[in-house]
């Protein structure tokens, strides 16, 4: 799997990507959907909501389990991926690239993004 | 860490993701849940259940003995004929679900649920009384293999068991596949056609090789426990510690089916039992699926009508299906049944569900050989 480059994941499996625009995509590392198993649904948050670093902002549930999924930057969000409401599996198949979950308008990146990890050491923590 | 089963190590080799059940590390799936639900579904699938126990029931008051533990009549149980029972307590709450095979005349072969062996044996001689009976928990002793699957009874023609020498449903035999001696029943835990094997440990690894290069030209797949539980769902078989506790009676559970009127014996809870089938019950076990998108889980919440009626017991994403569906015990003022619109409180909001017929989908069992 093509791990994007300049990904800082945080400790509970969120990573946070920095687009051209400014703007930040969030989603789950490929750990943690291998972790998961089968995907069956997602719940996304509405457009336009703020939310706070730490907040829950979406739902993803696997066969087995509902599993909360948590801000890694607080900000607004600008963007849901809606192909994954329809087809959740997308996200197990390339959770880096079409599986993404939300954009967002990050309040103060730098800041938020102090606690967390490259990816290389990400894989380290969690191994 | 959990207890170990003789293909723990197997497990490990095959890939599997290991979970905690029970007191068990057991695998919850091999290459996927959805994948290895529809392998059991379509072909066939083998299931590690040897975290499951085997207590012996023998001597001469055996038969006197289940008749005072189990609301089922067993001594209309025919020799090598297997019946679906509950272990109730005085007040019908049940202590666990099983099934019992009469093996010889005066000896039963009883299946337990893994978390419940120690709690079931301690039961059984607290009610050992005055009976003339030997209860031997040989759970340590025996694996216990299911292989399910409308091809199952294929593989094991091509391990030289002839379609005519295999069991009925709810039968068992006493044969050896390759000189293995083991007991092979026609029962399982998935709505389909299918098989358990109970072999001691020593030969285990061996018969699950066999049993995998028979397999193999019907793709034969290892399931986990998260398939084991989606296929159980789906055939509303009930769960003890999700849809059966010792606050639940197996009428309120909907088991009534499986309680002779007409058993003369005094049993454990007879009075409670015999009372609900009477006069009813206060909750009863219904199924549903939903209408909207959410996943029904256990322990979430069950409303009618803007009142809260009752809980999930269990729910999930069903395969077969394409659809959520749950099961759940509501209370019996509101009148709820077959086609009434229900809600399920999921992270605080209600979503729509419809009470439909269980099992949720139709169960293939072969009931005869003959037919």
């Amino acid at each position: 799997m093509m791990v994007p480059e300049g990904i800082l994941c945080s400790k509970s499996h969120e990573y946070l990507l920095e687009n051209a625009d400014g703007s930040y995509t969030v989603g789950l590392t490929d750990y943690a959907v291998e972790q998961l198993g089968d995907i069956v649904f997602i719940e996304l948050p509405e457009i336009g909501t703020n939310f706070s670093k730490g907040e829950v902002f979406a739902t993803v549930e696997s066969v087995k389990a509902a599993s909360e999924i948590y801000m890694p930057v607080s900000g607004k969000i600008t963007e849901v991926n809606e192909k994954l409401v329809e087809t959740p599996e997308i996200l197990n198949e390339s959770p880096f690239e079409d599986g993404w979950l939300i954009k967002v308008e990050a309040q103060d990146a730098q800041a938020d993004s102090g606690d967390l990890l490259e990816y290389e050491d990400y894989k380290e923590e969690i191994e | 860490m959990g207890k170990h089963t003789v293909y723990y190590e197997k497990h490990l080799e095959l890939g599997a993701k290991i979970v905690e059940f029970g007191g068990w590390d057991m695998p919850v799936q091999y290459t996927g849940i959805i994948a290895e639900h529809k392998s059991v579904r379509n072909s066939a699938g083998l299931f590690d259940v040897s975290h499951m126990g085997q207590v012996f029931v023998s001597g001469s008051d055996s038969l006197g003995f289940l008749q005072k533990i189990v609301p089922q009549d067993i001594s209309k149980l025919p020799l090598n004929k297997a019946v679906y029972c509950q272990l109730p307590k005085e007040n019908g709450g049940l202590i666990d679900d099983l099934i019992i095979y009469r093996l010889e005349d005066s000896k039963y072969l009883i299946i337990v649920n893994a978390s419940n062996i120690e709690k079931d044996y301690k039961w059984f001689i607290k009610n050992k009384d005055k009976f003339n009976v030997n209860i031997e928990n040989k759970s340590d002793e025996y694996a216990m293999l299911a292989l399910q699957g409308p091809n199952a009874y294929k593989i094991l023609k091509d391990l030289s068991i002839e379609e005519a020498k295999q069991p009925d449903f709810f039968t068992i035999e006493e044969i050896s596949i390759n000189s293995i001696p083991l007991y092979l029943s026609r029962t399982g835990y998935t709505g389909e056609d299918g098989f358990e094997l109970i072999v001691k440990n020593e030969y285990a690894l061996k018969l699950w090789d066999i049993i995998f290069a028979a397999g193999e030209k019907y793709d034969l797949k290892p399931i986990g426990l998260g398939a084991r539980d989606s296929l159980r769902l789906e055939a509303a078989l009930m769960l003890y510690g999700n849809d059966l506790n010792e606050d639940t009676t197996p009428v309120e559970a909907g088991l009534k089916w499986s309680i002779p009127a007409d058993k003369e014996e005094d049993y454990n809870g007879k009075a409670v039992i015999t009372g609900q089938i009477k006069y009813g019950t206060d909750k009863k076990l219904i199924g549903f699926e939903m209408t909207e998108r959410a996943i029904p889980r256990h322990e979430y919440e069950i409303y009618y009508k803007g009142a809260k009626a009752g809980i999930v017991t269990s729910g999930g994403y069903a395969p077969t299906l394409d659809k959520n569906i749950g099961m759940g015990y509501v209370s019996t003022e509101y009148g709820i049944g077959s086609d009434s619109e229900i809600q399920i409180m999921v992270r605080n909001k209600l979503y729509n569900a419809k009470v439909v017929k269980r099992p949720f989908v139709h169960k293939n069992y072969k009931k005869s050989n003959q037919t």
